[in-house]
């Protein structure tokens, strides 16, 4: 939802189905680049060093820096939603309906 | 400046600090925990990643599935163990029947909140290093002291498998603590979620503020606080959770 939010300001529409499909492009300004980061960071993948590095090529060392930041934290947001079962507040769940439907979201609950 | 795979990097002040600050925390008796307990239940998050038991339930159909005995770091009891190493590498196929079997058998509410709150701290410092290839930080050594057991009376069931606090229900009967963990933020269930033990929640949304945003900058879009804009900030927070496959 704040994805849309930033997009709404900055007047251009950025796609969510880039959070969960590898392929689809978001919109977002180096997104591909940071989602790569990303990736590899949470798999801690062979391949985390060129990501990285590509990342301190294009957007420079604080993004890069800031953006592990992000990568860190939200892997630990997380295990605190799954492991407390806190649910979704009512007025987020109703506003972020249509798309977590059109993304599948709703189906990580049912696994 | 830190030095990672032979390049030194100049990582903010404020970011520094607050590792430092979880640091020190988890080095210190906690609510219900005492520190030694905390520093454990830090190094079984690390060993959980490269446990072999763990690693074959991940693949297993079923959490349920009998996959053998934990690559154990502590003198913690298995049982707490196995909680740990759950909750750090397949949290998202938790179920409110398993947390039924752990609470109380295993663990108080209470010593459960803070566990995850332990393992929470440990993991967002932890894999910020890791992303940024540098190595670990050593974990602290326990202080003395004891901990605070310090409850909270207006924390109810509100809907999680934990009770929670609703900020409009604190009274005078709430320690300080319970008051100060809600400064400064929305009061959403992401935040309610630790209420149980206000101090997990003031120590990880110290570390959020950071990492992530403080809660009063998430919605001002005029203002780039990061080197990244609030648009790759959210990308990449909505891939981390789906790749963790989060619900909420």
């Amino acid at each position: 939802m704040l994805l849309r939010g930033s997009g709404l300001h900055a007047g251009a529409t950025f796609s969510d189905a880039a959070v969960v499909d590898r392929g689809a492009e978001s919109g977002v300004p180096w997104g591909g680049l940071l989602l790569a980061f990303a990736e590899a960071a949470v798999a801690n993948a062979p391949d985390l060093a060129e990501q990285r590095q590509a990342v301190m090529n294009e957007l420079g060392e604080n993004a890069m820096i800031d953006a592990a930041a992000v990568i860190g934290i939200f892997q630990a947001v997380v295990k605190i939603a799954d492991a407390t079962g806190i649910p979704l507040e009512d007025p987020k769940a109703e506003i972020s309906s249509n798309f977590r439907e059109e993304l599948g979201l709703n189906a990580y609950k049912e696994e | 400046m830190r030095r990672g795979l032979g390049v030194a990097m100049a990582i903010r002040k404020d970011l520094t600090e607050a590792h430092d600050r979880a640091w020190d925390r988890l080095g210190r008796a906690g609510t219900w925990l005492n520190s030694a307990e905390k520093v454990s239940i830090a190094e079984e998050t690390r060993s959980a990643l490269a446990c072999i038991a763990c690693a074959n339930r991940k693949e297993a159909l079923t959490p349920e599935a009998n996959v053998g005995v934990h690559n154990s770091a502590s003198d913690l009891h298995p049982d707490w163990v196995d909680v740990i190493h759950r909750i750090t590498t397949d949290a998202n196929r938790l179920t409110k029947r398993w947390f039924d079997r752990v609470v109380p058998e295993v663990l108080s509410t209470e010593k459960y909140v803070e566990t995850i709150g332990i393992i929470a701290e440990t993991i967002a410092v932890d894999r910020f290093h890791v992303a940024l290839g540098l190595p670990l930080r050593n974990l602290p050594i326990p202080k003395p002291g004891e901990p605070s057991r310090e409850s909270v009376a207006s924390a109810r069931e509100a809907g999680a498998w934990v009770p929670m606090v609703n900020p409009d229900d604190l009274s005078d009967a709430d320690p300080a603590a319970a008051y100060a963990m809600y400064e400064g933020r929305g009061g959403a269930n992401i935040h309610r979620a630790l209420s149980l033990v206000p101090a997990c929640v003031s120590g990880f949304f110290d570390l959020d503020d950071a990492m992530y945003l403080p809660d009063a900058m998430l919605r001002r879009f005029d203002i780039e606080p990061r080197a990244i804009s609030h648009s790759q900030i959210e990308l990449l927070a909505a891939r981390v959770s789906a790749l963790n496959r989060c619900l909420y």
